[in-house]
C-alpha cells in the first residue's frame, strides 16, 4: 500500500515533467505527445492525458493554438510559456538533483 | 446488412453502425460521469470528441469506407482509454496523500451502490453487497436472510429479486463504488492485477468481430434484463408504497381500537395487554413490518431515480428501530402468552320462580332507555347496571336447557369464565362479571351484553348459562335471544309456522331428551284430533 502510494506520487511528478518537457522541444499535438509517452511507457491511453493538458494549461504552464488538420476537426497545438519555461527550468535542476541524490543513495558514498 | 445511425461529434458527419454506436454512446456516458466533478470537464470532454472524430476520420479515409463499425469504436476506445485507465491519473491532481480521515469515510458513505460483490459469494454476492451498502459485515446480512427464511421462506423470494435487481459489480470501479471507496489512490492500487485484466480485455475486444457478436448478444440480453428489473423494481415500488399506507392505515384504526374511540376494529391479541402496552406493542408490530418496507422502498427507489443512498445515521435508526420492535413483540407476546396461563370458572345458581309458561327474551343494553333523563341530569347517564359504561361490554354469552324431574324446582345455573396469569387473577377476573338474568313472573330476560366491572384488560371472559326446567316445562323463546341459544334448533322450529315473519317466539316444550319445538296450533290440532277419535271410540261403544 505505502509502496504503490509512493510510486503513484513519483509518477505523478515525473509524468508532468515529461510532458512540459516533450511540449518545450516545440508546438505539438496531443496525440503526437502520447505516442511519446507510450514509448516511455508512462501513460498508455489518451483520454488519461487531456485532463492533464487542460490542467496544465489552466495553470498558465501551456497554450494552445488551434491548427486546420487535413484529416479531420481542426487540432489543438499546445506550446509551452514563458510560465512553463521558467517552471520547467526549475524542474530541470531539481530533476538533476534528484537523480544526484538517488545515486548517491543506491551506491552509498563511494568516490 | 446492418442498420446506420447518422452521428454529429463535432459538426462532423459519421455514419455508423447500430451496434457501434450503442457501445460509443455508453463509452460517452461514462467519461462523461467521469469527469463529471472536475471544473474543466467541459473542455476536457471537448477534447476527447475532437480527438475521436478525428480517429474516425482517418479510419474513413485509411479504409476508403463510409460507415464506422464497431471494430473501429472499439479500437478508438481502445486507445482514448477507459474510465478505470483514467483514474489512475486522475488521482494524480492536487489531492494530497490523505489516511483513511474522517473527513473521507463521510464522503465514501455518500457515494455507496447497491451491487452484489462477485469477490465475496455464497450464491451471487447479494448478501456481500448488501453488506457493503449498508455497512455491516456480510455475515449479519446472511444470518438475517436465514431468519427471514425460516419465517415463511420469504428470504427466497427477496433473495431473488435483489439477484435479479442488483447489477454485478464487474469493474473495479464498480468494486469500489459498491464499497463507497472514492477511487483514489489508496484503493486504485488494491488489485494492480485486474488493472491487467482489463487490458487484456481490452486487446481481446479489438481482436475479432466474431466475439463482438457474441457480445452484442449479451448486452441484447442484459438490457432486457435490465428493463425486466426496473419493470419490477416499480412494481414493487408501487407495492412496498401500498403496504406501508396500509399499515399507516392500520396502526390508525388499531390504536383509536385501543384507546377506546371504536370497538369493531381491535387486534385480537391486544385485548389481552393494558392500553399502554397494547398501545406499545402494536407500535412495535406496525415498525417490525414497516420497516423492511422502508428500506425495500428506498433500495427500488434508488434503484429507478438513482438517488443518493440513506444517511447513515438514519439507516443505522432504522435497523434499532427494527430490531427494537422485533423485541417488544417477542415480549409482549410472552406477556400476553402469561396473562392466559391459567382459566377460572365461578358457578352461581339462581332459583326460578315456577311458571305455566317461561318465556325468554333479550334485552338489548346498548339502548339507553329515555327515562334515563327523569333522574334531572341533562345528558343521558351512560350506565349499564348502574356502573360506568365502557368499551368493557362483552357478548360472549351462551345459553342452553337441561331437563330435571318435573317435581324439581326449577333453577338457572351462571358459569362465568375468564383466564389470566394465575388462577387467583383468573378467579377475580371471571368474579368481576355481572351478569344475571331478571325474572318478572312469567318472562325471564337476559342482557344483551355483559359488562366488565374493571379497567382490566380483556381475559377470555364469557358466560355460559344453563337453565334447568322442570320435565312438560313449556317455554317460548323471543327471537331476539335466539343467537345466544346457537345450540338450539331454532330455525328448524320457526318453519314450523310458516312463512309468517310476523311470529316474534317460538313455542317449547321440556322433554328429557331436552327442549322440544311445539308449537301451539299444532299441539292443538293434535288434541282435536285425539279429542275426535275419542269421540268416534265413545260413539261406537254407545251404538253397541
Amino acid at each position: 500500500m505505502i509502496a504503490e502510494n509512493t510510486q503513484i506520487q513519483m509518477r505523478k511528478g515525473i509524468l508532468e515533467y515529461c510532458i512540459l518537457s516533450i511540449i518545450s522541444r516545440g508546438e505539438i499535438y496531443a496525440s503526437d505527445i502520447i505516442a511519446e509517452l507510450k514509448k516511455a511507457e508512462l501513460l498508455v491511453v489518451e483520454g488519461t492525458l487531456y485532463p492533464l493538458l487542460t490542467r496544465l494549461k489552466n495553470n498558465g504552464l501551456l497554450s494552445y493554438s488551434w491548427q486546420e488538420s487535413t484529416s479531420g476537426p481542426p487540432r489543438k497545438y499546445y506550446q509551452i510559456t514563458e510560465e512553463g519555461t521558467e517552471v520547467l527550468r526549475k524542474l530541470d535542476v531539481t530533476w538533476k538533483e534528484l537523480v544526484y541524490a538517488v545515486e548517491i543513495s543506491l551506491t552509498g558514498n563511494k568516490k | 446488412m446492418n442498420k446506420t445511425i447518422i452521428i454529429n461529434i463535432n459538426s462532423i458527419v459519421f455514419h455508423i453502425e447500430e451496434d457501434a454506436y450503442e457501445v460509443l454512446r455508453s463509452y460517452m456516458i461514462e467519461i462523461k460521469r467521469h469527469f463529471s466533478q472536475s471544473d474543466d470537464s467541459g473542455e476536457i470532454l471537448q477534447d476527447i470528441e475532437n480527438r475521436i472524430a478525428e480517429m474516425f476520420m482517418e479510419r474513413i479515409q485509411a479504409g476508403k469506407k463510409e460507415v464506422i463499425s464497431m471494430l473501429d469504436v472499439n479500437e478508438v476506445i481502445g486507445q482514448m482509454g477507459r474510465v478505470r485507465d483514467f483514474e489512475q491519473v486522475d488521482e494524480m491532481k492536487d489531492e494530497p496523500y490523505v489516511d483513511e480521515s474522517k473527513e473521507d469515510y463521510k464522503r465514501v458513505i455518500s457515494e455507496r451502490k447497491l451491487m452484489r460483490n462477485p469477490d465475496d459469494k455464497v450464491i451471487a454476492g447479494v448478501c456481500s453487497g448488501l453488506g457493503y451498502y449498508f455497512g455491516m459485515q456480510a455475515k449479519w446480512i446472511r444470518v438475517l436472510f436465514i431468519l427471514f427464511f425460516l419465517f415463511g421462506g420469504s428470504g427466497v423470494l427477496l433473495y431473488v429479486i435483489l439477484w435479479i435487481v442488483m447489477p454485478e459489480a464487474i469493474t473495479r470501479a464498480d468494486r469500489m463504488s459498491m464499497r463507497g471507496e472514492e477511487p483514489n489512490l489508496q484503493n486504485f492500487k488494491k488489485n494492480f492485477e485486474e488493472e491487467l485484466e482489463g487490458y487484456k480485455d481490452d486487446f481481446s475486444a479489438v481482436r475479432g468481430h466474431l466475439s463482438n457478436g457474441g457480445k452484442a448478444v449479451g448486452k441484447g440480453i442484459s438490457t432486457f434484463f435490465q428493463i425486466l428489473g426496473k419493470g419490477f423494481a416499480f412494481l414493487m415500488l408501487v407495492f412496498c408504497g401500498m403496504v406501508i399506507i396500509g399499515m399507516l392505515i392500520t396502526f390508525v384504526g388499531f390504536a383509536t381500537g385501543i384507546l377506546g374511540y371504536q370497538d369493531e376494529m381491535v387486534f385480537p391479541g391486544l385485548r389481552l395487554l393494558s392500553t399502554g402496552q397494547a398501545f406499545i406493542a402494536l407500535l412495535a408490530g406496525v415498525m417490525a413490518i414497516t420497516i423492511p418496507f422502508i428500506a425495500l422502498l428506498h433500495i427500488f427507489l434508488r434503484m429507478l431515480l438513482k438517488t443518493r443512498s440513506m444517511n447513515t445515521y438514519l439507516s443505522l435508526s432504522l435497523w434499532a428501530g427494527w430490531i427494537v420492535s422485533i423485541i417488544l413483540i417477542i415480549f409482549y407476546s410472552f406477556v400476553g402468552i402469561q396473562e392466559y396461563k391459567e382459566s377460572s370458572t365461578i358457578k352461581v345458581e339462581k332459583v326460578l320462580e315456577k311458571q305455566n309458561v317461561y318465556h325468554f327474551e333479550e334485552k338489548d343494553i346498548r339502548v339507553i332507555e329515555a327515562a334515563a333523563l327523569d333522574n334531572g341530569d341533562k345528558k343521558y347517564t351512560m350506565k349499564v347496571n348502574k356502573k360506568e359504561l365502557s368499551r368493557y361490554l362483552r357478548n360472549e354469552i351462551n345459553i342452553r336447557f337441561e331437563y330435571i324431574d318435573s317435581l324439581d324446582i326449577p333453577y338457572i345455573q351462571y358459569n362465568y369464565f375468564a383466564k389470566g396469569r394465575t388462577y387467583q387473577s383468573a378467579s377475580e377476573c371471571a368474579s368481576h362479571i355481572d351478569y344475571l338474568a331478571k325474572q318478572d313472573k312469567g318472562k325471564i330476560v337476559f342482557d344483551s351484553h355483559f359488562a366488565l366491572t374493571t379497567e382490566e384488560p380483556y381475559r377470555d371472559e364469557a358466560v355460559s348459562v344453563v337453565v334447568f326446567l322442570p320435565e312438560g316445562a313449556k317455554v317460548t323463546i323471543d327471537r331476539t335471544i335466539r343467537s345466544k341459544m346457537w345450540n338450539l334448533p331454532y330455525s328448524d322450529c320457526k318453519k314450523e309456522y310458516g312463512k309468517d315473519e310476523t311470529i316474534k317466539y317460538t313455542e317449547w316444550v321440556m322433554r328429557r331428551s331436552g327442549l322440544q319445538c311445539a308449537p301451539l296450533h299444532i299441539e292443538k290440532a293434535k288434541k282435536k284430533e285425539k279429542k275426535v277419535k275419542d269421540a268416534t271410540i265413545s260413539e261406537d261403544e254407545s251404538s253397541n
